[in-house]
């Protein structure tokens, strides 16, 4: 079980986590998402003592990072894939980690094995892909056999089958109880194996609920199709139903398809084609953390 | 990818102990582990210990071939490759740091063990360590090439004293070069400083200040343990000459307090 309580970093005049108050279950995977800038790096960074707090605090299992005897045997981290020598071999780097934890040098042939690098193992780190520095990294996180497991972008450079690989990886590492916390630019990816999400924008808290939950708060999409779209537009006005035109074609979000049905129905409007799409976790999201993007695309 | 059980069979207290100050002292041992481990698995550190050889019998014989004076000896002539060495084991030293920061194996080692000072310690005496390897290879060397190069082996009278301030001389430029790779954490920038500290500016700076002040720049001290040079130096800068081991304290003094202010630093600094 991780606890963040009121943390806050600042950097001069700029906020970057502002008073993030969550906690991450056991047995589950949880999803932290934000747009770029959100403050997920930092806050990761804070979670076990990299970047100092200027207020608040992070426990694991009740006790701070800082205090811990053995971290890696309790905190697996990955926050940078690139983070080793690119003169070390795969196996050296593993083996310098494991020594300065304490844990025995077989473990080094264990992970190498559970992130598929046996056949690398004495080529050095400088030639290694992104996807290869990320099988290390996880290699590294998991050296001292965690309970919890923090990873920043696991899948950047991962190819379909380790992507796959570390889907089913942190899904059954959660299921044998551990608690995986994992940051995500890849919402669709996320929304398959993540139970929990903890939602961040400008470093604030926007919501730290199930998936189920944050995916349900946008209501389904409703298209119509009518050659009489400035009528239905206008039957539909109101302060919880929001439409949008593309021709004869509405996007109705707040309402539902009996709905807009009946309402057609009685203003004599006829209707083409309507149909609901499912809310999507990607959509959700953007609607959440919009207003608080720092960069936004043209 | 394998989906391997995980093996260790740590139980619950055993992953969210507490660690105790006694702990953290004992767990300078891992941390030694680990710095060997990196170090010796580096090709870095091999081509280092050639060249330090290459140079220590380059210089030596070189100078023992072309010396004009019959006097001349190895036990003399070994020590003349040494201010190389050292600028060799400073190199070293910082490279121990800036590495780190600069591959962010800096992150991973200091969440491995939140005790920083620890990585401190172990840091520390891996360079000096490895200040003493490069010492005895250098000296080893220069001694082995101004025999080969044709003069006389000489005399062992001082040989065991001028050897041991020598290695002195060594270990503290690897730990100077060290500490300035912890504050500066940039391996170009540390390297280029410490270079142009030692080779030019306190030369430069050293003709404008007082004779006795002039001994307690960093590298003029550290220099003056070696048994070679003030005979070339007016009278009056040999008339504030100090004391050899208040040299060496001098030296020592640098890099100590280069080593504590990067401590403090990498207390107070986000790590990479």
């Amino acid at each position: 079980m991780i606890t963040l309580t009121g943390l806050t970093k600042r950097y001069g005049g700029r906020t970057a986590v502002d008073d993030l108050t969550f906690s991450v279950a056991d047995g589950r995977v949880t999803g932290f998402v934000g747009p770029n800038g959100a403050g997920k790096s930092t806050t990761m960074r804070m979670m076990i003592g990299l970047t100092r707090p200027d207020l608040g605090e992070v426990r694991f299992d009740g006790v701070s990072y800082a205090d811990l005897r053995h971290p890696a045997r309790l905190v697996g981290s990955v926050l940078d894939p690139r983070s080793m020598h690119p003169g070390h071999t795969a196996r050296n780097h593993l083996r310098a980690m494991a020594a300065l934890s304490d844990i025995p040098v077989d473990r080094v042939d264990t992970v190498l094995a559970e992130v598929g690098l046996e056949a690398v193992e004495n080529q050095r780190t400088g030639g290694f892909s992104l996807g290869m520095r990320q099988r290390l990294a996880l290699a590294g996180a998991l050296l001292g056999d965690p309970r919890i497991l923090l990873l920043d972008e696991p899948s950047n450079g991962l190819d379909p089958d380790g992507i796959r690989w570390l889907r089913n990886y942190l899904t059954g590492f959660a299921d044998d109880g551990g608690s995986v916390f994992v940051s995500s630019h890849l919402i669709g990816e996320l929304a398959m194996f993540a139970d929990d999400l903890v939602v961040v924008g400008r470093g604030r808290l926007l919501a730290a609920e199930t998936v189920d939950a944050i995916t349900a708060r946008r209501g389904a999409t409703v298209v119509a199709e009518t050659p009489q779209p400035a009528e239905l537009a206008r039957a539909l006005a109101g302060p919880s139903t929001s439409v949008e035109s593309h021709g004869d074609r509405l996007v109705i979000l707040g309402s539902s398809k009996a709905a807009v049905s009946q309402l057609a129905f009685e203003h004599g409007i006829r209707l083409v084609e309507l149909s609901e799409v499912a809310p999507s976790l990607e959509d959700t999201l953007l609607d959440l953390t919009g207003a608080s993007a720092e960069f936004v695309s043209a | 990818m394998n989906t391997t059980a995980p093996t260790i069979p740590w139980t619950t207290p055993q992953r969210s102990a507490v660690r105790t100050t006694s702990e953290d002292v004992r767990s300078v041992r891992a941390a030694l582990a680990s710095e060997w481990i990196k170090l010796s698995s580096l090709r870095a550190t091999k081509v280092i210990l050639t060249l330090t050889a290459l140079v220590g019998a380059i210089v030596a014989g070189g100078l023992a071939a072309t010396a004009d004076d019959p006097t001349l000896t190895a036990s003399e002539l070994f020590i003349y490759p040494l201010p190389l060495v050292a600028m060799l084991a400073s190199v070293t030293g910082i490279l121990m740091f800036t590495a780190e920061a600069q591959h962010g194996t800096l992150a991973v080692i200091l969440s491995s063990r939140p005790a920083r000072w620890v990585i401190v310690t172990a840091k520390t005496i891996t360079a000096a360590t490895v200040g003493l390897a490069l010492g005895i290879t250098g000296m080893v060397a220069g001694f082995a090439g101004a025999s080969i190069g044709g003069v006389e082996l000489g005399s062992g009278s001082h040989l065991a004293s001028r050897g041991l301030w020598a290695l002195l001389y060594i270990v503290l430029a690897a730990l100077v070069g060290l500490g300035v790779g912890m504050i500066v954490r940039h391996t170009a920038a540390a390297i280029t400083g410490l270079l142009m500290w030692s080779l030019v500016i306190e030369s430069l700076l050293a003709p404008m200040l007082p004779e006795g002040v002039r001994h307690t720049l960093p590298f003029s001290a550290g220099y003056r343990l070696l048994d070679a040079g003030p005979n070339f130096e007016p009278p009056v800068l040999i008339a504030h000459q100090l004391a050899r081991p208040q040299y060496a304290l001098v030296f020592a003094g640098y890099a100590l307090a280069s080593i504590v202010a990067g401590t403090v630093l990498l207390y107070r600094r986000d790590s990479n």
